[in-house]
């Protein structure tokens, strides 16, 4: 795990992040965390405490379901998966998500015309 | 990466609190040690990389409680759904069950629905009459109040003094009031004359009974003095039918009784107390009244004082009481030794209260054999789905979950049975409110309200349970084992049966016991028919007249218009004869009762003067009712006014006070000897044979008859004998003609064939014996079905053994005998149980009955022998077909 400081994150993106690992395959927390540090090259650091509040969250809104299996060391393990729900869900914040960050990006980019 | 779980197909069970907890613990202390062990390989030591991992994490305690809160209450969330998706499942389940076998469905429901209905019908009334609190505020305070007699005997009257000194000494009460009843006629408003039940109130009655007028006020303390200017009340229900609901009524003048009163308030629907009351006027003592002590005529209604109790209330008044009896021992004595109150609900309600519980406990019955027909029925049903229950259990059902789709089933047939119940419930009711008999009180206000409704759906979820739930249990106990090996043949058809033979029993039982209580309100009511009432009612009208003092002042118009009201009845067509009575009409209610004095006899003791009913007649009227004389001469129209007074007897007041000597020529005075007989009375002329007075079940009373000519009243009863006795119509509607030339404002009412008369004094008896009738009847039907359904299945279950005895010889009459037994041990050990509790059920009919011991072998007997005849029939249907089975088809297994 790296030092250095991650992005401070907004409320609302872990749940985003959460859905969008899941969507390759069920994966316990650990694996969630590390995935998402490894897709974001580092760059994002889920608190692991913000990371498990988060996923019972979704567990309870029937986002995702969880399931008990064994890990690679044969550990008993809480595997989390997403519901057809949680999939919808997904492809929402997905678009309000891109949305965003288009319009921020626009702002963002504009140069001052010229003058 | 990882052994991925498969798609759920079974549920798991429900995780515990501590299970959730334990859970996410797991699941946490994995994640920690996944990244401590990355650390170590970074190069940390092993305990640093504990403390660093958990340092890394974050708020992990936080973090545990909003897992653990998060989960359970998902936990929750999902067990109801759940209960809910498998109640639904449940319910589609049992309806579809039920649409299945509709004869059966129709026939649980329709047994259901009428005990249900009979029991929600009947409580309805017992709530209604019994329960149902007064129409006042603070009810449970109000009480009335009783002189207490030397023998323990309730008076209900008071003379002014007694009254006004109890109100004057007492603290525990906040008010007492004086009243009595009486009629007086409202005429002279543009319609026809009417007499119209009065009451005349202390001017604190309504403040005592608590209540708000809908319109005006009610009497102002002083009202009730001499000289204050005359006012009168209105019912709700007068003031809608006779002024029509006219608010202007209020401060008009009426004439009541010939007297101006101005009205000043309306009282509300449904306050009629006392008596059902349509006029209330004050209550003035004159000076004559406020000075006889013994002159009791009222009665009292008080409200217990704020923080008094009933014990505080009743401890006073026999205090007060004693005072009254040491002080005024001339006129007390012998009457008042002690004031007593009771509540008013207790005292309004009075006799009827246990009737209406023998008809609760009757109809309760009723019900319960309905119960244990249906679960009968269930039993039956159970036995035949019992492949069904086995491939159920056999695929991991648990004995819970199946009890409880069996236990809904049961209960969506109770509540079908219900709402079919209330509807039946509603029916009769209104046909009890308009059959009901007079004088039980306040029935006509009764109506299925909510608490009659609450009370159907308690009764009816509470008969599911009931019936379900024993078939349910016995269902559930499947040994699977067992089942299989036996096949399809039930496993359980022994113990089947014996539940069912238990309830059968049960059942009969009960219905022995209604049977014989009907039984025996049956024998008293044709009892009370075989009593001779002592007159020929059949072709006799009877009608009467009350003549208002204002118009009828003094004796000489009283005599002229009575004997002019006489002649004109002599003279309407084929009446033969006429005649007039005040206080000698049977089953009229009024009562005049006076001591008497007999010249030569020694005086008698205080308290201890023989009485006598007092009344007056005009010479044709025992000759009307055909009641014959016995000695003596009749009374003749030479006995009148200015001739000597003259008196007839009837034969139990000669039998009581005359047993040795010739009555004819004693004279008689009314009044205490030492008054010398202030009332006057006459010489006996004659005597009478005995007629019922007040009821066919009560015994004649000592009655003298005075001429009515020498002591002329204002309250005529008329009856008139017509010689054919076609078209009673023609010759009511004769008679009002011939009243209104008389009078137009003479007031008629109570015109009716005097065969009614009699009729409507039997008709509380009629009432409880029909009710009760009925409800035995059904029982009796239902154990007939009972019993059917017990020897049917059970021949069923036995044609392999039937067919096996009939094919090694039996015959067909002894294949019938063996089942016929088998159905009449059941029923005869039901009557066996049934008259034993009868035995003790019947001691609440005790005062209903007439001239019928409550254990009348007759008919215990009786009812015994037609519940046999009735098993037997039940029970010889299947035999016949059992002996019809070809042993042939038996033996081949295809029967």
């Amino acid at each position: 795990m790296p030092k250095t400081t991650s992005l401070e994150l907004m409320q609302g993106t872990v749940a985003v992040l959460i859905l969008k690992t899941l969507s390759w395959g069920a994966l316990h927390g650990y694996d969630i965390s590390r995935s998402i540090r490894q897709r974001s090259d580092g760059a994002l650091g889920v608190e692991d405490a913000a990371l498990y509040q988060a996923l019972h969250r979704l567990e309870r809104k029937g986002w995702i379901e969880a399931e008990w299996g064994l890990s690679e060391n044969n550990r008993r393990a809480k595997f989390y998966r997403l519901t057809g729900e949680g999939r919808q869900a997904l492809q929402t914040e997905l678009t309000i998500w891109s949305r965003y960050v288009d319009a921020v990006s626009k702002v963002l980019e504009t140069r001052p015309a010229a003058s | 990466m990882s052994h991925l779980p498969g798609r759920r197909l079974f549920r798991f069970p429900w995780r515990t609190a501590a299970q959730v907890a334990a859970d996410v613990d797991t699941e946490l202390d994995f994640h920690l040690e996944l990244v401590a062990r990355e650390l170590m390989d970074e190069g940390w030591p092993a305990e640093a990389a504990g403390s660093e991992a958990r340092r890394r994490f974050g708020d992990l305690e936080a973090t545990r409680r909003i897992c653990r809160d998060l989960d359970s209450r998902k936990e929750t969330r999902m067990k109801w759904m759940d209960s809910f998706g498998e109640l639904g499942q449940d319910l589609r389940f049992a309806g579809r069950q039920l649409a299945k076998s509709p004869g059966f469905t129709l026939v649980a429901i329709l047994t259901l629905a009428l005990g249900i209905g009979a029991t929600t019908a009947i409580f309805s009334v017992v709530y209604g009459v019994l329960l149902r609190p007064l129409p006042y505020p603070q009810p449970e305070r109000l009480v009335r109040a009783f002189a207490v007699g030397p023998a323990g005997q309730l008076h209900g009257a008071f003379s002014p003094p007694n009254l006004l000194d109890y109100r004057a000494a007492s603290r525990a009460l906040s008010g007492l009031s004086g009243y009595h009843g009486g009629t007086l006629n409202l005429s002279g408003d543009g319609s026809e004359a009417e007499r119209l039940p009065t009451s005349w109130v202390s001017a604190n009655f309504f403040s005592v009974l608590g209540t708000k007028p809908l319109a005006g006020r009610t009497f102002a303390p002083g009202e009730d003095r001499p000289g204050a200017p005359r006012v009168a009340i209105l019912s709700e229900e007068i003031w809608r039918r006779r002024f029509g609901g006219d608010r202007q009524v209020v401060g008009r003048s009426l004439t009541l009784s010939g007297d101006p009163y101005q009205v000043i308030g309306v009282l509300r629907h449904g306050e009629r107390f006392p008596f059902s009351t349509d006029v209330w006027v004050p209550l003035v003592f004159s000076p004559t009244e406020l000075a006889q002590r013994g002159a009791v005529f009222l009665g009292a209604l008080g409200r217990m004082a704020p923080g008094a109790t009933l014990k505080g209330v009743q401890a006073e008044a026999g205090v007060v009481g004693h005072r009254l009896r040491d002080q005024f021992p001339a006129d007390n004595k012998g009457y008042i030794d002690s004031l007593t109150v009771v509540p008013m609900l207790e005292r309004v309600v009075g006799d009827t209260r246990k009737p209406l519980l023998v008809l609760l406990g009757a109809v309760s019955f009723v019900l319960l054999i309905a119960c244990s027909n249906v679960a009968n029925l269930l039993l039956v049903r159970a036995a035949a789905r019992e492949g069904e229950i086995v491939i159920r259990a056999a695929l991991g059902a648990g004995r819970a979950r199946i009890v409880r789709q069996l236990l809904t089933e049961s209960l969506v047939l109770a509540l079908l049975g219900g709402a079919a119940g209330v509807g039946l419930a509603a029916w009769a009711l209104k046909l009890l409110v308009s059959a009901g008999p007079q004088g039980i009180p306040r029935l006509s206000e009764i109506g299925l309200d909510g608490v009659a409704l609450a009370f159907a759906l308690g009764i009816a979820l509470a008969t599911g349970v009931l019936f379900g739930l024993a078939p349910a249990l016995q269902t559930s106990r499947t040994d699977l084992a067992a089942a299989i090996r036996e096949g399809s043949r039930g496993s359980k058809g022994r113990g089947g049966t014996r539940a069912r033979s238990v309830l059968v029993v049960v059942e009969t039982a009960l219905a022995v016991v209604l049977l014989a209580g009907a039984g025996l309100l049956i024998r008293s009511f044709l009892e009370l028919q075989h009593v001779d009432p002592g007159f020929k009612p059949e072709g006799v009208v009877t009608f009467n007249v009350e003549l208002p003092t204002s118009q009828y002042s003094d004796e000489a118009k009283l005599r002229s218009v009575t004997a002019a009201l006489l002649e004109r009845m002599q003279r309407l067509p084929q009446v033969s004869a006429a005649g007039v009575t005040v206080y000698g009409m049977p089953f009229a209610g009024g009562v005049n009762m006076l001591t008497f004095t007999v010249a030569g006899w020694p005086p008698s003791e205080p308290g201890k003067a023989p009485v006598l009913r007092v009344a007056a007649v005009t010479p044709d009227y025992f000759k009307t009712l055909g009641i014959p004389l016995v000695k003596g001469r009749a009374l003749n129209p030479r006995d009148r006014q200015g001739a000597p007074r003259v008196v007839l007897l009837n034969a139990a007041a000669v039998r009581k006070y005359f047993p040795n000597e010739d009555p004819l020529g004693k004279q008689i005075a009314f009044g205490l000897a030492d008054a010398k007989g202030d009332i006057p009375g006459g010489e006996v002329v004659g005597v009478v044979a005995d007629f019922k007075q007040d009821a066919l079940d009560q015994e004649v009373e000592p009655q003298v008859f005075q001429a009515y000519d020498q002591v002329p009243q204002q309250s005529l009863s008329v009856v008139v004998r017509s010689s054919s006795p076609q078209s009673p119509g023609m010759l009511a509607a004769a008679i009002k003609q011939q009243v209104r030339e008389l009078d137009p404002n003479l007031p008629l009412f109570g015109l009716q064939p005097m065969t009614e008369v009699v009729a409507g004094s039997t008709s509380q008896s009629r009432f409880y014996m029909v009710l009760l009738g009925g409800f035995a009847f059904v029982s009796l039907i239902l154990a007939a079905i009972g019993i059917y359904g017990v020897i049917a299945y059970a021949v069923r279950q036995r044609s392999q053994e039937i067919g096996i005895r009939m094919a090694l010889g039996a015959s067909r009459e002894k294949v019938v005998r063996m089942v016929v037994g088998q159905g009449l041990a059941l029923a005869v050990a039901g009557a066996v149980a049934g008259l034993l509790g009868a035995l003790v059920a019947t001691r609440g009919l005790r005062s209903l009955l007439y001239e019928v011991s409550a254990s009348d072998p007759a008919i215990y007997a009786g009812v015994a022998a037609l519940l046999v005849l009735v098993a037997a029939v039940a029970s010889w249907l299947p035999a016949r077909r059992a002996a019809t089975t070809d042993p042939q088809l038996v033996l081949r297994g295809e029967a």
